[in-house]
């Protein structure tokens, strides 16, 4: 219901006590009746027209009932002194109830714009975690709310590293005064406001944790700061949920990318190594079955070129499982000799019968890396000698301390060959980063184990691959010298 | 004496049969069992002297066939393990598997595996004898190459452990655990003992003759019995 303009109302009630003593007089009420009616009047009076009305409506009322009711009457003259006393409690509780009604018609005018305030933001959180998305949805959804609650201008201004952009802005456009009142928020980072009668201009920070901030500008509303603050939460909630969606949504895209990259280095690696498996049994079948001494040398080959195909597929899934991460290294300590004489194991076939030549230092630590990692390093590394190597010369496996860093251990692997032939670039260096998928394979390993592999030159001609490996501690339950790096 | 009888359990039917053929040029008789149900009952009724099983298979697989098999009696038996599968190898060596070979394996390396475990089972005496070394139990005498070894208490018992399960990979936990029997040993306690006694052990450390270790799992005793 809107309230008459103050004038009106006091004119209003004024002419209802005129007409409420003109008909007391005209129906000849007694004076206890004639009061009881114009005390309804003046209540009517506060009730609709305002403390002010209501006032006016006491004062009126008190002189007519003075004038017409109290003897001699039409004087303003009063007898008996308890009528004075009459008089005045009249005006008294005329005065006093204008006032109540009128404060809890207050009251209730306000509880209204509260209802109207929390109804507005209920109805914008609905809007904003069920059906914004865009952050210039979210703003228009925020000048919707503005607009309800009474609000003559405003939106949302966001702080970009290329300028400030208006989102979702209701009224006329933001003159320099709001441009530069919400351009300071982005240092102050604090509400502010500035009131003028009923309305205020209110500027409240919106920070969203990991998204661009703003500032939500409210002009000339009648809500209140706490209402217009709790809409900037309300947004900052909302672009924080935008944020965090658009998160997840690209970490289950990554996640299922690598889950399915998994899972086809998984299949390729049983659909490949179970034939080859077959293939490598049945050869060796084959070898058990021929006699000749060219079969056999035929069929040696073939066992050796299937072991080979197995080892470099075995390296390449390895090397594409660390890549992916769907296998970390897992470092353990392993003595050298182990080493050594697993490497030589495992390359059987004619590199059995080659010479090696072992020298690990009698007081060498053990190495702390994932066996089989360190395993493909030395297998790759005697493989590639092996191919450099004139026939019959010994391949030489060393281990010791690194001469310059204490917490590695040095494993070498020397042949006999031509040597390494260096680019240009390299000419002056004492050692080069190896070549061929064999010694890229180790060196991916290496540095996968927090090692690294290198090449020199060996004095007195061939190749020395040296493979530098964390020592592991030697103390009792102690720490494992460093620590491996996961692969990259 | 009839040819030891080896049971093969493999789902995939050409690595089966390859096996059993090269198997039976070795001078095996063999069966075959393509599922974890099917060994079993192949177990139950025909007794053989070794079992060779795979870990993944259908209606089944090789752990139940483990377990199921160790309720009954100690035939050994030797896992075919895939790359990557050291959990797997521990897991089947604590329900009483006795090694593993790894896919893809050589059949020499697997013939090897086989000889050994069928020539475990002898009871041991009181002196244990490989080519250069002696253990004496009753004595608490170590000669090697024709030196005595001296050797703490500890590391004696872990000798003892690893040469009585002679070529049979024996878990750092297991050493722990029938060593140290207060149980307060810890896998890096063993390597440090198992590291001296192999510095003392061993005359050429470069080559090692008598212990290796078995990545992820613990240490293998390789020196042949005489």
């Amino acid at each position: 219901m809107k309230r008459p303009a103050r004038g009106a109302a006091i004119l209003l009630s004024l002419l209802a006590v005129g007409v409420t003593t003109a008909g007391t007089r005209l129906a000849g009420a007694n004076p206890p009746t004639a009061g009881f009616l114009f005390l309804l009047v003046v209540l009517f009076s506060a009730t609709v027209g305002g403390l002010a009305a209501g006032i006016a409506a006491s004062l009126a009322a008190t002189i007519a009932f003075n004038y017409f009711f109290f003897p001699p009457i039409h004087t303003f003259h009063v007898a008996d002194p308890e009528n004075w006393v009459a008089l005045a409690v009249f005006l008294v509780v005329s005065v006093v109830a204008s006032r109540l009604v009128t404060a809890a018609r207050t009251q209730a005018n306000r509880a209204g714009a509260r209802a109207t305030e929390v109804q507005t933001l209920y109805d914008l959180s609905v809007e904003l975690f069920l059906a914004a998305s865009s952050a210039e949805s979210l703003a228009d959804a925020a000048a919707r709310a503005l607009a309800a609650t009474g609000a003559e201008g405003g939106g949302v201004v966001l702080f970009e590293p290329d300028g400030d952009r208006r989102l979702g802005w209701i009224g006329s456009p933001p003159g320099e005064t709001v441009r530069e009142r919400a351009a300071s928020i982005r240092i102050h980072r604090r509400t502010l406001e500035f009131p003028s009668r009923d309305v205020r201009d209110l500027y409240v920070p919106i920070l969203p944790a990991g998204a661009t901030g703003g500032v939500l500008v409210a002009l000339g509303t009648p809500a209140t700061r706490a209402a217009v603050e709790s809409t900037a939460r309300l947004l900052t909630l909302a672009m924080e949920r935008e944020q965090l969606l658009g998160q997840r949504a690209h970490v289950e895209a990554l996640r299922e990318s690598e889950s399915m990259k998994t899972a086809l280095l998984r299949a390729v690696s049983h659909d490949l190594a179970t034939p080859l498996t077959a293939i490598t049994m049945q050869v060796a079948s084959l070898a058990r079955q021929l006699s000749g001494q060219s079969a056999a040398r035929t069929v040696g080959v073939l066992a050796e070129e299937v072991a080979r195909l197995r080892r470099r597929i075995d390296n390449l899934l390895a090397m594409a499982r660390l890549e992916t991460g769907s296998i970390a290294p897992r470092p353990e300590p392993i003595p050298a000799p182990d080493l050594f004489r697993a490497a030589r194991e495992n390359l059987g076939g004619p590199f059995s019968a080659a010479g090696f030549d072992v020298q690990v230092a009698l007081d060498c630590p053990d190495v702390f890396a994932d066996p089989s990692l360190a395993l493909e390093i030395i297998v790759n590394l005697v493989e590639n000698a092996r191919r450099a190597s004139p026939d019959g010369a010994p391949i030489q496996l060393v281990a010791d301390r690194h001469p310059d860093d204490p917490a590695m251990v040095r494993l070498g692997v020397l042949d006999r060959g031509p040597g390494i032939v260096l680019d240009a670039t390299e000419l002056d260096a004492a050692e080069v980063r190896p070549r061929g998928l064999g010694l890229e394979i180790a060196r991916r390993f290496a540095e996968a184990s927090g090692g690294a592999v290198v090449l020199a030159p060996r004095p007195g001609g061939g190749t020395s691959a040296w493979l530098d490996l964390p020592v592991a501690s030697s103390e009792e339950g102690g720490k494992h010298g460093r620590a491996a790096r996961p692969g990259r | 004496m009839a040819a030891p009888l080896v049971l093969v359990a493999e789902d995939d039917a050409t690595i089966r049969e390859t096996l059993c053929d090269e198997l039976a040029a070795a001078g095996y008789r063999t069966m075959r069992a393509a599922d974890g149900r099917d060994a079993i009952s192949a177990f139950q009724n025909a007794a053989p002297d070794l079992v060779l099983t795979d870990i993944a298979m259908p209606n089944g697989d090789g752990f139940r066939v483990i377990a199921s098999i160790r309720q009954r009696d100690r035939t050994p038996i030797i896992v075919l393990s895939v790359l990557g599968g050291e959990s797997d190898k521990v897991r089947a060596l604590d329900l009483g598997a006795d090694d593993y070979v790894t896919k893809p394996f050589s059949v020499s390396e697997l013939l090897a595996r086989v000889r050994t475990q069928l020539r475990r089972g002898a009871p041991h005496g009181a002196v244990l004898e490989f080519n250069e070394l002696t253990i004496d139990r009753e004595r608490r005498l170590v000669r090697e190459g024709g030196r005595e070894v001296h050797l703490t208490p500890t590391e004696l018992a872990i000798l003892e452990l690893l040469a009585t399960n002679a070529g049979k990979p024996v878990s750092s936990r297991e050493i722990a655990r029938r060593v140290w029997e207060s149980g307060e040993a810890t896998p890096d306690t063993v390597r440090v003992h198992v590291g001296s006694l192999r510095r003392k052990l061993e005359r050429e450390p470069s080559v090692p003759k008598y212990i290796v270790t078995e990545p992820w799992v613990g240490y293998r005793f390789i020196a042949e019995p005489k």
